[in-house]
Protein backbone atom coordinates (compact mmCIF):
# COMPACT_ATOMS: atom_id res chain seq x y z
CA UNK A 1 0.00 0.00 0.00
CA UNK A 2 1.73 2.84 -1.40
CA UNK A 3 -0.59 5.52 -1.05
CA UNK A 4 -2.37 7.33 1.96
CA UNK A 5 -5.43 5.63 2.85
CA UNK A 6 -7.89 8.46 3.18
CA UNK A 7 -10.22 8.12 6.21
CA UNK A 8 -13.21 7.27 4.48
CA UNK A 9 -11.85 4.27 2.89
CA UNK A 10 -10.25 3.20 5.85
CA UNK A 11 -11.48 -0.40 7.05
CA UNK A 12 -9.78 -2.66 9.04
CA UNK A 13 -11.47 -5.60 7.70
CA UNK A 14 -10.33 -5.61 4.80
CA UNK A 15 -6.69 -4.68 6.14
CA UNK A 16 -7.11 -0.97 4.40
CA UNK A 17 -5.51 0.91 7.29
CA UNK A 18 -3.32 3.75 7.73
CA UNK A 19 0.45 3.25 6.20
CA UNK A 20 1.81 3.80 10.06
CA UNK A 21 -0.01 0.36 10.54
CA UNK A 22 1.80 -1.26 7.95
CA UNK A 23 5.05 0.34 8.47
CA UNK A 24 5.15 0.17 12.67
CA UNK A 25 5.41 -2.80 14.75
CA UNK A 26 2.17 -3.67 16.24
CA UNK A 27 2.57 -5.18 19.92
CA UNK A 28 -0.16 -7.34 21.18
CA UNK A 29 -1.36 -6.80 24.87
CA UNK A 30 -0.08 -8.70 26.41
CA UNK A 31 3.25 -7.46 24.87
CA UNK A 32 2.51 -4.14 25.71
CA UNK A 33 1.42 -5.06 29.57
CA UNK A 34 5.24 -5.64 29.87
CA UNK A 35 6.67 -2.75 28.14
CA UNK A 36 4.37 -0.64 30.63
CA UNK A 37 4.91 -2.69 33.49
CA UNK A 38 8.86 -1.89 32.80
CA UNK A 39 8.23 1.61 32.30
CA UNK A 40 6.65 1.77 35.15
CA UNK A 41 9.26 0.78 37.12
CA UNK A 42 11.53 2.63 35.85
CA UNK A 43 9.67 5.61 36.09
CA UNK A 44 9.59 5.13 39.92
CA UNK A 45 13.49 5.00 39.92
CA UNK A 46 13.94 7.84 37.42
CA UNK A 47 11.53 10.70 39.52
CA UNK A 48 10.58 11.22 42.80
CA UNK A 49 6.98 12.32 42.15
CA UNK A 50 6.78 9.37 39.79
CA UNK A 51 3.26 9.35 39.97
CA UNK A 52 3.11 13.13 38.68
CA UNK A 53 5.04 11.32 35.33
CA UNK A 54 2.26 9.17 34.80
CA UNK A 55 -0.01 10.39 31.84
CA UNK A 56 -3.90 9.23 31.98
CA UNK A 57 -3.32 7.79 29.13
CA UNK A 58 -0.50 5.29 30.22
CA UNK A 59 -3.03 4.94 33.70
CA UNK A 60 -5.96 4.22 31.23
CA UNK A 61 -3.84 1.70 28.58
CA UNK A 62 -2.03 -0.01 31.35
CA UNK A 63 -5.48 -0.83 33.18
CA UNK A 64 -7.16 -2.27 30.05
CA UNK A 65 -4.35 -4.35 28.75
CA UNK A 66 -3.89 -6.24 32.59
CA UNK A 67 -7.55 -6.71 32.07
CA UNK A 68 -7.30 -7.86 28.65
CA UNK A 69 -4.54 -9.88 28.31
CA UNK A 70 -5.11 -13.50 27.68
CA UNK A 71 -1.32 -14.14 28.30
CA UNK A 72 0.62 -13.41 31.06
CA UNK A 73 3.64 -15.26 31.52
CA UNK A 74 6.83 -13.59 29.57
CA UNK A 75 7.25 -17.17 27.74
CA UNK A 76 3.68 -17.36 26.31
CA UNK A 77 4.11 -13.85 25.20
CA UNK A 78 6.45 -14.68 23.23
CA UNK A 79 5.36 -18.57 22.08
CA UNK A 80 2.51 -16.73 20.98
CA UNK A 81 4.26 -14.21 18.73
CA UNK A 82 6.35 -17.02 17.61
CA UNK A 83 2.98 -19.45 16.23
CA UNK A 84 1.13 -16.46 15.08
CA UNK A 85 4.28 -15.10 12.89
CA UNK A 86 4.15 -18.69 11.09
CA UNK A 87 0.86 -17.85 8.94
CA UNK A 88 2.49 -14.79 7.21
CA UNK A 89 0.04 -12.71 8.83
CA UNK A 90 0.04 -9.14 8.24
CA UNK A 91 1.45 -7.51 11.95
CA UNK A 92 -1.77 -5.86 12.61
CA UNK A 93 -4.08 -9.40 11.59
CA UNK A 94 -1.64 -10.82 14.30
CA UNK A 95 -2.05 -8.79 17.30
CA UNK A 96 -5.71 -8.69 16.48
CA UNK A 97 -5.89 -12.69 16.78
CA UNK A 98 -3.26 -12.75 19.79
CA UNK A 99 -5.44 -10.54 21.48
CA UNK A 100 -9.17 -11.52 21.21
CA UNK A 101 -8.13 -15.40 21.01
CA UNK A 102 -10.55 -17.13 18.76
CA UNK A 103 -12.05 -19.81 19.85
CA UNK A 104 -13.32 -21.28 16.34
CA UNK A 105 -12.06 -21.00 12.75
CA UNK A 106 -15.82 -19.23 12.40
CA UNK A 107 -15.06 -16.43 15.07
CA UNK A 108 -11.10 -16.40 13.48
CA UNK A 109 -12.58 -14.58 10.32
CA UNK A 110 -15.07 -12.97 11.88
CA UNK A 111 -12.67 -10.78 13.61
CA UNK A 112 -10.03 -11.03 10.88
CA UNK A 113 -11.88 -11.04 7.73
CA UNK A 114 -8.79 -10.21 6.21
CA UNK A 115 -6.87 -13.59 6.54
CA UNK A 116 -9.73 -15.11 3.88
CA UNK A 117 -9.54 -12.19 1.32
CA UNK A 118 -8.34 -12.83 -1.98
CA UNK A 119 -4.62 -13.30 -3.05
CA UNK A 120 -3.89 -14.45 0.25
CA UNK A 121 -6.19 -17.09 1.22
CA UNK A 122 -5.88 -19.14 4.47
CA UNK A 123 -6.94 -22.76 4.36
CA UNK A 124 -9.25 -23.47 7.13
CA UNK A 125 -7.35 -26.30 8.48
CA UNK A 126 -4.31 -23.86 8.96
CA UNK A 127 -6.19 -21.96 10.82
CA UNK A 128 -7.59 -24.09 12.80
CA UNK A 129 -3.97 -25.84 13.42
CA UNK A 130 -3.27 -21.83 14.73
CA UNK A 131 -5.73 -22.16 16.92
CA UNK A 132 -4.94 -25.56 18.63
CA UNK A 133 -1.36 -24.06 19.07
CA UNK A 134 -2.47 -21.26 20.62
CA UNK A 135 -4.87 -22.99 23.16
CA UNK A 136 -2.21 -25.39 24.02
CA UNK A 137 0.02 -22.25 25.21
CA UNK A 138 -2.96 -21.18 27.07
CA UNK A 139 -3.35 -24.73 28.81
CA UNK A 140 -0.06 -24.83 29.77
CA UNK A 141 1.33 -21.56 30.61
CA UNK B 1 -7.39 -2.40 19.67
CA UNK B 2 -3.97 -2.58 18.46
CA UNK B 3 -0.85 -0.54 20.24
CA UNK B 4 2.30 0.26 17.70
CA UNK B 5 5.61 1.54 18.63
CA UNK B 6 6.49 4.28 16.81
CA UNK B 7 9.27 6.86 15.64
CA UNK B 8 9.04 10.42 16.10
CA UNK B 9 10.59 13.84 15.94
CA UNK B 10 10.60 16.24 18.54
CA UNK B 11 11.68 19.60 19.91
CA UNK B 12 12.70 19.27 23.87
CA UNK B 13 12.94 22.65 24.89
CA UNK B 14 15.26 23.19 28.57
CA UNK B 15 15.48 26.43 30.55
CA UNK B 16 18.82 27.70 31.53
CA UNK B 17 18.51 26.44 35.01
CA UNK B 18 18.15 23.02 33.82
CA UNK B 19 21.69 23.26 32.50
CA UNK B 20 23.92 21.23 34.35
CA UNK B 21 27.39 20.81 33.81
CA UNK B 22 27.26 17.07 35.10
CA UNK B 23 25.70 15.29 31.71
CA UNK B 24 23.77 12.48 33.15
CA UNK B 25 21.18 15.50 34.77
CA UNK B 26 20.94 17.31 31.43
CA UNK B 27 19.79 13.91 29.91
CA UNK B 28 17.56 13.24 32.74
CA UNK B 29 16.38 16.69 32.04
CA UNK B 30 15.23 16.38 28.93
CA UNK B 31 13.88 12.62 29.44
CA UNK B 32 11.48 14.42 32.15
CA UNK B 33 10.77 17.10 29.82
CA UNK B 34 9.75 14.81 26.61
CA UNK B 35 7.45 12.60 28.28
CA UNK B 36 5.96 15.70 29.99
CA UNK B 37 5.08 16.97 26.42
CA UNK B 38 3.69 13.94 25.09
CA UNK B 39 1.41 13.41 27.96
CA UNK B 40 0.22 17.03 27.54
CA UNK B 41 0.23 16.22 23.58
CA UNK B 42 -2.02 13.14 25.00
CA UNK B 43 -3.32 12.21 21.27
CA UNK B 44 -3.35 13.57 17.82
CA UNK B 45 -5.06 12.38 14.88
CA UNK B 46 -1.88 10.97 12.98
CA UNK B 47 -0.81 9.10 15.78
CA UNK B 48 -3.83 8.14 17.97
CA UNK B 49 -3.07 8.22 21.49
CA UNK B 50 0.36 8.01 23.64
CA UNK B 51 0.63 5.68 25.83
CA UNK B 52 4.04 5.93 26.90
CA UNK B 53 7.66 6.88 25.13
CA UNK B 54 9.90 4.14 25.50
CA UNK B 55 13.47 5.12 24.08
CA UNK B 56 15.10 8.19 23.46
CA UNK B 57 16.94 7.37 19.50
CA UNK B 58 18.83 9.93 18.89
CA UNK B 59 19.26 13.75 20.43
CA UNK B 60 20.85 16.54 18.59
CA UNK B 61 22.84 19.21 19.18
CA UNK B 62 21.39 22.16 21.32
CA UNK B 63 20.60 25.66 19.69
CA UNK B 64 20.27 28.89 22.19
CA UNK B 65 17.17 30.57 21.41
CA UNK B 66 18.26 34.16 21.58
CA UNK B 67 14.90 35.68 23.47
CA UNK B 68 14.75 33.48 26.35
CA UNK B 69 17.70 31.73 26.49
CA UNK B 70 16.29 28.10 26.52
CA UNK B 71 18.25 25.68 24.56
CA UNK B 72 16.06 23.43 21.88
CA UNK B 73 17.39 19.98 21.49
CA UNK B 74 16.18 18.27 18.76
CA UNK B 75 15.51 14.89 19.47
CA UNK B 76 13.42 11.33 17.51
CA UNK B 77 12.57 8.74 20.10
CA UNK B 78 9.81 5.74 20.56
CA UNK B 79 6.86 5.53 21.32
CA UNK B 80 3.73 3.23 22.21
CA UNK B 81 0.62 4.80 20.51
CA UNK B 82 -3.19 3.33 20.17
CA UNK B 83 -4.83 4.75 17.27
CA UNK B 84 -8.69 3.13 16.60
CA UNK B 85 -9.73 1.82 12.90
CA UNK B 86 -13.14 2.02 11.25
CA UNK B 87 -13.91 -1.47 10.81
CA UNK B 88 -11.50 -2.68 13.75
CA UNK B 89 -13.27 -5.07 16.15
CA UNK B 90 -12.85 -3.55 19.31
CA UNK B 91 -13.42 -4.71 23.47
CA UNK B 92 -14.85 -2.43 25.62
CA UNK B 93 -16.77 -1.38 29.31
CA UNK B 94 -20.07 -0.54 29.66
CA UNK B 95 -19.73 2.92 31.35
CA UNK B 96 -23.46 4.40 30.81
CA UNK B 97 -26.66 3.11 29.64
CA UNK B 98 -28.93 5.28 27.82
CA UNK B 99 -32.85 4.54 26.27
CA UNK B 100 -31.37 5.64 23.43
CA UNK B 101 -27.81 3.45 23.41
CA UNK B 102 -24.66 2.67 25.30
CA UNK B 103 -21.28 4.57 26.11
CA UNK B 104 -18.45 2.61 26.38
CA UNK B 105 -15.09 2.62 27.41
CA UNK B 106 -12.02 1.17 25.98
CA UNK B 107 -8.42 2.25 27.26
CA UNK B 108 -7.74 5.80 27.09
CA UNK B 109 -10.87 5.84 25.11
CA UNK B 110 -13.52 7.21 26.61
CA UNK B 111 -16.12 8.76 23.87
CA UNK B 112 -17.78 5.70 21.88
CA UNK B 113 -21.24 5.36 21.22
CA UNK B 114 -23.25 2.51 20.72
CA UNK B 115 -26.78 3.10 19.33
CA UNK B 116 -29.66 1.32 20.17
CA UNK B 117 -30.24 1.26 16.13
CA UNK B 118 -26.99 -0.39 15.55
CA UNK B 119 -27.68 -3.04 18.81
CA UNK B 120 -29.14 -6.24 16.73
CA UNK B 121 -31.70 -7.89 19.13
CA UNK B 122 -31.07 -5.53 21.98
CA UNK B 123 -33.47 -4.18 23.79
CA UNK B 124 -33.67 -1.34 26.46
CA UNK B 125 -34.79 -2.42 29.80
CA UNK B 126 -35.49 0.33 32.29
CA UNK B 127 -35.39 0.27 36.12
CA UNK B 128 -33.60 1.21 38.53
CA UNK B 129 -30.74 -0.31 37.20
CA UNK B 130 -31.38 0.18 33.20
CA UNK B 131 -29.73 -2.25 30.77
CA UNK B 132 -30.48 -3.96 27.40
CA UNK B 133 -31.36 -7.35 26.96
CA UNK B 134 -31.62 -9.40 24.34
CA UNK B 135 -33.59 -12.56 23.16
CA UNK B 136 -30.77 -15.26 24.38
CA UNK B 137 -30.99 -13.53 27.85
CA UNK B 138 -27.36 -11.57 27.13
CA UNK B 139 -27.19 -8.92 29.29
CA UNK B 140 -25.35 -4.83 28.67
CA UNK B 141 -25.46 -3.66 31.78
CA UNK B 142 -22.74 -0.87 33.80
CA UNK B 143 -19.42 -3.24 33.57
CA UNK B 144 -20.40 -5.66 31.23
CA UNK B 145 -17.37 -6.25 28.33
CA UNK B 146 -18.68 -5.74 25.31
CA UNK B 147 -17.08 -6.83 21.86
CA UNK B 148 -18.04 -4.27 19.47
CA UNK B 149 -17.03 -3.30 15.80
CA UNK B 150 -16.00 0.15 14.95
CA UNK B 151 -18.29 1.97 12.62
CA UNK B 152 -16.92 5.25 12.14
CA UNK B 153 -14.82 7.47 14.13
CA UNK B 154 -14.18 11.26 14.59
CA UNK B 155 -11.13 13.47 15.76
CA UNK B 156 -12.20 15.58 18.00
CA UNK B 157 -9.03 18.17 17.90
CA UNK B 158 -10.24 20.65 20.98
CA UNK B 159 -10.85 17.71 23.10
CA UNK B 160 -7.73 16.04 21.83
CA UNK B 161 -9.79 12.35 21.33
CA UNK B 162 -11.16 10.27 18.65
CA UNK B 163 -14.92 10.08 19.19
CA UNK B 164 -15.95 6.95 18.20
CA UNK B 165 -19.22 5.26 16.49
CA UNK B 166 -19.59 1.44 17.56
CA UNK B 167 -21.73 -1.56 16.17
CA UNK B 168 -23.09 -4.70 17.40
CA UNK B 169 -23.54 -5.75 13.81
CA UNK B 170 -21.67 -8.14 12.66
CA UNK B 171 -21.06 -12.48 14.13
CA UNK B 172 -19.24 -12.71 17.58
CA UNK B 173 -20.08 -9.66 19.03
CA UNK B 174 -21.62 -8.17 21.97
CA UNK B 175 -21.78 -9.15 25.54
CA UNK B 176 -18.39 -11.08 26.62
Amino acid sequence: MSTEVRDEDENAAELKIGEEFLKSKCLMNCEIARILDHKYDQLQQMSDDATNQISQVFEKSMQYVKRCSRYKNPDAVRQVREVLSRYKLAEFELCVLGNLCPETVEEAIAIVPSIKSKGRKLEDDAIEKMLHDLSLIKKFE
Amino acid sequence: MVFMEVEMPWNVIISPDKLDAKGLLLHKAIILRLMDDIANKKASKEHGYYAAVTTLNTLGEGKVRELSGDVLFPVTFSCITLKPAKGEILVGTVDKILKHGIFLKSGPMSSIFLSEKTMRDYKYVGGENPMFLNDKHAKLEKDTMVRFKVLGLKWLESEREFQILATLAGDFLGSI
